[in-house]
C-alpha cells in the first residue's frame, strides 16, 4: 500500500504523464483565452449602466476565482507531503505559492483598475474582497520567503507544509472578519460589485469562458513549472539522465 | 519486490533486544549516509558507534531516539516499533546531544529540576547527590554561565544518575571532559550496563569497557 | 519491565506541565531584558503616534483603541522571538521534545508563561496610555477586556510561527512576515468591540467571538506548534 502509494507520486510518472497531457491542456487553453479574450474584451455589449468598464471585470472575476484555489490546493497539497511524505506534493506546493501569489497580484491590479473607473478610486478598504486578497497576498508572500529561508530541502517541505494548512484556516477566518468589519464601518458605499453588477446571459457565459481559460492557464503553468522542479531535483537519477542525454 | 522483503522482516524483529533496527536508509542533501544498517543493542551492553567526521553518527542518533524522523527502516523497542509506543519509549530514554540541555541562566540545581520532572519524580536530595557524585559540589546554587563547558557538560550527566533511564544514547560525551570527567563518565557506562540498563555512544574516544561493542559507520 | 522502572515514579503530565511553567517564569525572571524591552518598546511606539499624527485629543481619542491594538501587536511579536530560541539553542527544546507527555501540553506550559510575563503587563499598563491617548472613559474596561481575551490569541498564533523559524540565524522579519498578517482578525474584533462601546452599543457579542477564538487558537495553535518544533529540530 505504502510503495504503492509512492509510486503513485513518483515525480519520474508524473513527468511522463503530464508530457502526454500538456498539449491537450496547452491547445483548450489557447483556445479558451483566445476565445474569452477575443469576445469578452472586444464585442460584448456594454453594460447598460457601467458601459464598456464591464468587460475589465470579465478578467477580474476570473482571475480571483482561480486565486482562491491556491491555499486550499496548497494545503490539500502540504497534508499529503506532511502524512505520505511525497515528494512530488511538495513540489507542486512550492510551484504553486509563487503561481499563487502573482494571481492575487492581478486580482488586485485589475480590481483596482476597474475600481478606479467604476467607483473612482483605485483602492477600496470598505470592500471585503479586495482587502482579503491583499492579506491572501501577504500570507502567500510568508510562505515564500519562509521557504526560501529555510535551506534544507526536507525541512522547507514540511514547515511550508504546516504554513499553508495554518495559512488556508487563516484566510478563511480573515474572509469572514474582514467581512464582518466591512458591514460595520460601510458609511459611504461605493458601488459594490455583486449589487450593481451588469447582468445578461452573455456576461455571465464570457466569465464562465474566462474562469475555465484561467484554471487551464493555472493547470499549464503549475504543471511546467512543476516538471522544471522536478528534472532539478531529480537531476541525478538515471532517468534524468537519460532524458537529458536523448535531447 | 521490496514490499515482499519488508514484509518477511516485519514478521521477525529481534524481540530479544532492546533496541534493534532493521534496514535503516538514510540520505541527507541528496548523500547517502547509511544504508541497510541492521544492529541490535540489548540490556547490559554498551554498543559504541565509530565514524569519521560526517558519516552520519549524529543523524542515527538523533534517528534513534527519534528527534529525526527523515529516514526509512524500521526501528523495535522490545521488539515493537517506536513510532507505536514513543511514550513508554521516551520514559524509558536519556538523551544527551551535542547541545547540553542546560540553561545559561538557571542554577545546575533548577536545570535538574526541570529536565528531571519532564520524565520522573524527583526531589532535591537526589538531584543533590547526583551532582556531588559528578563532581559539581558547591556549584549548585551558581548560575551555569559561570560554569566552564566541562562543568556544563557534568551537569546533564547528572541527569543520568539522578533519573536513571533504561536506555541512554550520548552523542559525544566526552569532548568536553577532562581526565577525571573521562574516568567517571567511563565508570557510570560500565554501572549502567552491569545493572541491565543499554548504552549507545558516538566518541572517537577508545573506550575501556568490557561489554563494548562497536558499530561502524561510512 | 525493570528493576528502574518500578522503583522510579513517573510524573504526571500535570507535574510536568507545571514544572515547565515554572522553569520558563524563572529564567524570565532571571533575564530581564527579555521582560522589559518589548514592554518598553510597547510604551514608546504608543508615545510615538501622538508625535507623528496630531496632539489634538479629539483625534487621538478617535485613533487611540487601534494604536494601542497595534501596538500591542508589534510588541508581542517582538517578545515572541524569544519563546524557543534560547532552548533551541542550549539543547533544552530536545529534551522537552523527548518528554514522554504530550507535547501538546508542554509547548502549552511554554505559551502561557511567555503570555504571564510579556502579554499581561502590557495589557496592565493599557489605560495608562489609553489615558494619554485621550480614550473616552466609557471604552476603558472594554479595551482591557478585549486586550485580555486577545494577547493569548496572539502569543498561541504567534508561536507557530516561531516554532517554524527557530533554527533560522536571524529570523526577526520573515517573523513579522509570517505573524501581521494572521493577527488580522484578532486585531478587528479588538477594535470592533471597542468601537462598540464608544458607540454605546454592548460589546459583548465581539468579545464572546474573541473568546471563541481564543478557545479554537488553545485547543488548535499548540498542536502546530508541536509539529512545528518537530519539523525545525529534526
Amino acid at each position: 500500500m505504502w510503495l504503492w502509494f509512492s509510486k503513485l507520486g513518483s515525480p519520474k510518472w508524473f513527468y511522463e504523464l503530464s508530457g502526454r497531457w500538456l498539449p491537450w491542456l496547452i491547445a483548450a487553453m489557447t483556445i479558451f483565452i483566445t476565445v474569452g479574450v477575443i469576445w469578452g474584451l472586444l464585442y460584448l455589449p456594454p453594460d447598460y449602466q457601467q458601459g464598456y468598464t464591464s468587460r475589465i471585470l470579465i478578467v477580474h472575476v476570473a482571475v480571483a476565482g482561480t486565486s482562491l484555489a491556491f491555499f486550499p490546493l496548497m494545503a490539500v497539497a502540504g497534508v499529503i507531503t506532511m502524512v505520505w511524505r511525497m515528494k512530488l506534493a511538495d513540489m507542486v506546493a512550492k510551484m504553486a505559492a509563487p503561481i499563487g501569489a502573482w494571481f492575487s497580484f492581478l486580482t488586485l491590479a485589475t480590481g483596482s483598475i476597474w475600481g478606479s473607473i467604476s467607483w473612482g478610486t483605485w483602492w477600496e478598504w470598505t470592500d471585503a474582497r479586495l482587502v482579503t486578497m491583499l492579506f491572501q497576498l501577504f500570507l502567500l508572500l510568508g510562505v515564500i520567503s519562509l521557504r526560501s529561508a529555510l535551506e534544507d530541502q526536507d525541512k522547507a517541505a514540511k514547515a511550508c507544509a504546516l504554513l499553508s494548512i495554518v495559512g488556508l484556516i487563516n484566510v478563511v477566518v480573515i474572509k469572514y472578519s474582514v467581512e464582518w468589519w466591512n458591514v460595520l464601518h460601510q458609511v459611504a458605499s461605493p458601488v459594490s460589485l455583486s449589487a450593481d453588477s451588469p447582468n445578461g446571459p452573455q456576461f455571465w457565459i464570457a466569465i464562465a469562458i474566462m474562469i475555465v481559460a484561467m484554471y487551464l492557464f493555472l493547470s499549464v503553468s503549475l504543471i511546467l513549472a512543476t516538471r522544471n522542479e522536478i528534472l532539478q531535483r531529480e537531476r541525478r537519477s538515471q532517468w534524468v539522465q537519460d532524458l537529458v542525454r536523448q535531447s | 519486490m521490496s514490499s515482499a522483503i519488508s514484509e518477511s522482516l516485519r514478521d521477525e524483529p529481534n524481540s530479544q533486544a532492546m533496541l534493534s533496527a532493521q534496514n535503516l536508509f538514510c540520505e541527507r542533501d541528496e548523500r547517502v549516509l547509511f544504508s541497510e544498517l541492521n544492529f541490535a543493542l540489548d540490556k547490559g551492553q554498551v554498543l559504541q558507534v565509530q565514524g569519521s567526521n560526517g558519516s552520519g553518527k549524529t543523524t542515527l542518533m538523533r534517528i534513534l531516539c527519534g528527534l529525526n524522523d527523515s529516514y526509512e527502516g524500521s526501528i523495535y523497542w522490545h521488539g515493537e516499533k517506536i513510532e507505536r509506543q514513543t511514550e513508554s519509549f521516551f520514559a524509558s530514554l536519556l538523551y544527551i546531544g551535542h547541545r547540553a540541555g542546560v540553561s545559561k541562566v538557571l542554577t545546575p540545581i533548577e536545570n535538574l529540576r526541570w529536565s528531571c520532572s519532564l520524565k520522573q519524580q524527583i526531589d532535591d536530595e537526589q538531584i543533590l547527590s547526583a551532582l556531588a557524585e559528578v563532581g559539581l559540589r558547591g556549584f549548585e546554587e551558581s548560575p551555569c554561565y559561570t560554569l566552564s563547558a566541562g562543568q556544563q557538560q557534568r551537569v546533564s550527566l547528572a541527569r543520568l544518575l539522578a533519573s536513571p533511564a533504561q536506555l541512554w544514547v550520548l552523542d559525544e560525551p566526552f569532548t568536553t571532559l577532562d581526565r577525571t570527567g573521562v574516568a567517571l563518565l567511563e565508570k557510570m557506562l560500565q554501572t549502567q550496563a552491569a545493572s541491565g540498563g543499554a548504552v549507545l555512544v558516538t566518541t572517537h574516544h577508545k573506550l575501556d569497557i568490557p561489554a563494548l561493542n562497536i558499530l561502524s559507520l561510512g | 519491565m525493570t528493576i528502574e522502572q518500578s522503583t522510579i515514579k513517573q510524573t504526571t503530565m500535570a507535574a510536568a506541565f507545571i514544572a515547565t511553567l515554572k522553569r520558563d517564569l524563572l529564567i524570565s525572571f532571571k533575564k530581564k531584558n527579555d521582560v522589559v524591552n518589548p514592554f518598553m518598546f510597547f510604551v514608546i511606539v504608543v508615545s510615538l503616534f501622538p508625535i507623528g499624527i496630531s496632539p489634538d485629543s479629539d483625534r487621538l481619542s478617535e485613533i487611540a483603541a487601534g494604536v494601542i491594538w497595534i501596538s500591542v501587536l508589534l510588541a508581542s511579536m517582538l517578545s515572541m522571538d524569544n519563546l524557543y530560541r534560547s532552548d533551541y539553542e542550549d539543547g533544552s527544546l530536545e529534551q522537552l521534545l523527548l518528554s514522554p507527555h504530550p507535547l501538546f501540553f508542554m509547548v502549552l506550559a511554554k505559551n502561557l508563561s511567555h503570555w504571564l510575563v510579556s502579554g499581561l503587563p502590557v495589557v496592565l499598563i493599557s489605560p495608562l496610555l489609553a489615558y494619554m491617548l485621550n480614550l473616552p472613559q466609557a471604552a476603558y474596561f472594554t479595551l482591557i477586556c478585549s486586550l485580555l481575551i486577545g494577547t493569548p490569541i496572539m502569543s498561541l498564533v504567534g508561536s507557530i510561527a516561531v516554532a517554524l523559524t527557530v533554527g533560522l540565524g536571524s529570523r526577526g522579519l520573515i517573523l513579522a512576515v509570517i505573524t501581521l498578517p494572521m493577527s488580522v482578525p484578532v486585531l478587528i474584533f479588538g477594535t470592533l468591540s471597542v468601537q462598540a462601546s464608544l458607540n454605546n452599543t454592548s460589546p459583548a457579542g465581539y468579545l464572546a467571538l474573541m473568546l471563541a477564538m481564543l478557545a479554537v487558537a488553545v485547543s488548535l495553535a499548540p498542536l502546530a506548534s508541536a509539529t512545528a518544533l518537530r519539523i525545525s529540530v529534526n
